[in-house]
């Protein structure tokens, strides 16, 4: 890569050779002179040459069949060439020049600097061309590299699901079976923390289903068809009033705009951030949960809003990454996973999520799904 | 002494297994069950070759309980060699495993399970529900005879 870039010469008068050899001698490029067509050809087989400088006069070969000869191998077919003609420039000969595919026309006596700055411009788009081809390649291998590292991720996601699962269960299994069948031989005390022992089982086993999830959502392609966010709400609404939380809070529904997308994950997005808001309101005397969507800037915007524990502005960057919380298991249950499944989906959506809290005052969490199709 | 087997039980990790059997004698002790912990013993049993040559290949076990991640020959080969035998194929097989990939679940039932089950984590949902398979593959459920 480091080597200079090479230029071929082909002319069957060594006077001439010299002159151009003399003209270009403060070039950085390396010139390989050849007094015939056929000794040319020889040197394509060596070489991977910059810019070719052919007489057109020569015996035996002239400059426009060795052209036509270059044109027609693969390895020198897009090789750029300079005619250097003692022909008087007539119109015939020009215009035969460019039909092979010349990319350039000078006649002798040619001025120097005429030449020299031909052969720097080719040299340069030849050094670009080198260098283009190669961050082709590079980015080429670093998708490959990506490929395999996704394949990778997704292998380790099975043998999560798998391997981690199989002790969980003999850790839950065999603590409930002292618990419950050797009753007589186990005290109190150890009743107790054999109790937190399959409690956090049963943990761990629920955060690995929710990692699982979260990486499955990952995976899924967007559907996307009308979604009618009305219908869709209501539906998730029907299933949380049932739960004994949902029994307690007042709803504030507001019309609520259509939109375009994937309606089986929208409604992961919602159910997920309704329930949310009806948690985090939970303990409240008048738990509120509002819902509304509003158009703006070529997306529909939702919110649900609720008057429950709300958070610190100060923890939002915590918000919406994976097993972050912001909130202790002991005051709201939770793995923290939900609302990075939330930001996953909606991103795939092209949209975007956000929210606006206050201590112990309650939070809004919108989103929006843009209107292009 | 295998010839009466109710329940063929391939499984690999012999906590699951023991879990398994656990669940299986608690709501039916007289349950006369076989545990092999690979998919080549299980075919050898199956097909009454190897070391189960002596075995007499006309007595089949009536439910099959196979995980599908086992060693040397995997669940889903030994699924497709028994339901793509004349003699086996009628046996019903109940996958029990961990992986609730839609892709094993699909190419399960493609190659002819009769049920798929994803172990749960909590032991007496466990129980429940392998004991409850159990029940209805050999007791309710009418097979065609041979």
């Amino acid at each position: 890569m480091n080597s200079k870039p090479k230029i071929l010469v082909v002319d069957d008068k060594k006077e001439n050779i010299v002159a151009i050899e003399t003209v270009l001698r403060d070039l950085d490029v390396e010139l390989i002179s050849t007094t015939s067509g056929n000794e040319a050809l020889r040197e394509t087989l060596h070489h991977q040459f910059a810019l070719a400088l052919i007489d057109i006069q020569m015996p035996e070969m002239d400059g426009y069949e060795l052209a036509a000869i270059l044109r027609e191998d693969e390895k020198t077919a897009n090789l750029p060439f300079i005619f250097i003609s003692g022909i008087y420039t007539d119109h015939i000969n020009v215009f035969k020049g460019y039909e092979k595919g010349a990319f350039s026309f000078i006649t002798k006596p040619f001025q120097p600097e005429i030449l020299i700055n031909k052969v720097k411009l080719f040299v340069e788009i030849h050094q670009h061309e080198l260098m283009l081809k190669k961050l082709n390649n590079d980015l080429g291998r670093k998708n490959e590299e990506l490929v395999v590292l996704n394949k990778e991720l997704e292998a380790f996601t099975y043998s999560v699901s798998h391997d981690l699962r199989a002790p969980l269960r003999a850790i839950n299994g065999y603590s409930q079976i002292l618990l419950k069948e050797h009753t007589e031989s186990v005290d109190e005390e150890t009743k107790r923390l054999l109790n937190i022992v399959s409690v956090n089982a049963t943990k761990m086993g629920e955060l690995i289903e929710n990692l699982l999830s979260f990486s499955k959502m990952g995976k899924r392609e967007v559907n996307k068809g009308k979604v009618d966010m009305g219908l869709l709400a209501k539906s998730v609404i029907t299933e949380i009033k049932e739960t004994e939380q949902g029994k307690k809070v007042v709803w504030d529904i507001k019309e609520l705009h259509d939109c375009y997308g994937d309606d089986l994950l929208l409604k992961h997005v919602v159910s997920n951030l309704i329930s949310n808001a009806v948690k985090y309101s939970g303990k409240k005397d008048r738990p509120m949960v509002e819902i509304a969507s509003h158009i703006k800037d070529n997306e529909v915007i939702y919110s649900i809003k609720d008057n429950g524990a709300g958070f610190d502005m100060k923890y939002y960057n915590k918000l919406f990454a994976v097993f972050q919380r912001l909130h202790r298991p002991t005051e709201f249950e939770g793995t923290g996973v939900g609302l990075a499944i939330v930001q996953r989906i909606v991103m795939k959506h092209h949209g975007r999520v956000w929210a606006e809290g206050t201590l112990d005052q309650g939070a809004t969490f919108y989103f929006s799904i843009p209107m292009d199709i | 002494m295998d010839d009466l087997l109710d329940v063929l039980l391939i499984e690999d990790n012999s906590t699951d297994a023991d879990l398994t059997m656990r669940a299986l004698k608690k709501k039916n002790n007289g349950l006369k069950i076989k545990h092999v912990e690979d998919g080549a013993e299980a075919l050898d049993f199956i097909f009454s070759q190897g070391v189960y040559s002596n075995r007499n290949p006309s007595f089949l076990p009536k439910l099959i309980l196979m995980d599908l991640q086992l060693p040397r020959i995997n669940g889903h080969e030994v699924l497709k060699q028994i339901k793509n035998n004349e003699r086996t194929r009628k046996t019903p097989i109940v996958i029990l495993t961990s992986s609730s990939h839609l892709q094993d679940v699909m190419e399960c039932y493609s190659n002819g399970a009769n049920a798929y089950m994803v172990k749960p984590m909590d032991f007496e949902e466990y129980i429940l529900q392998v004991s409850s398979a159990v029940h209805f593959w050999l007791e309710i459920n009418y097979l065609p005879t041979y």
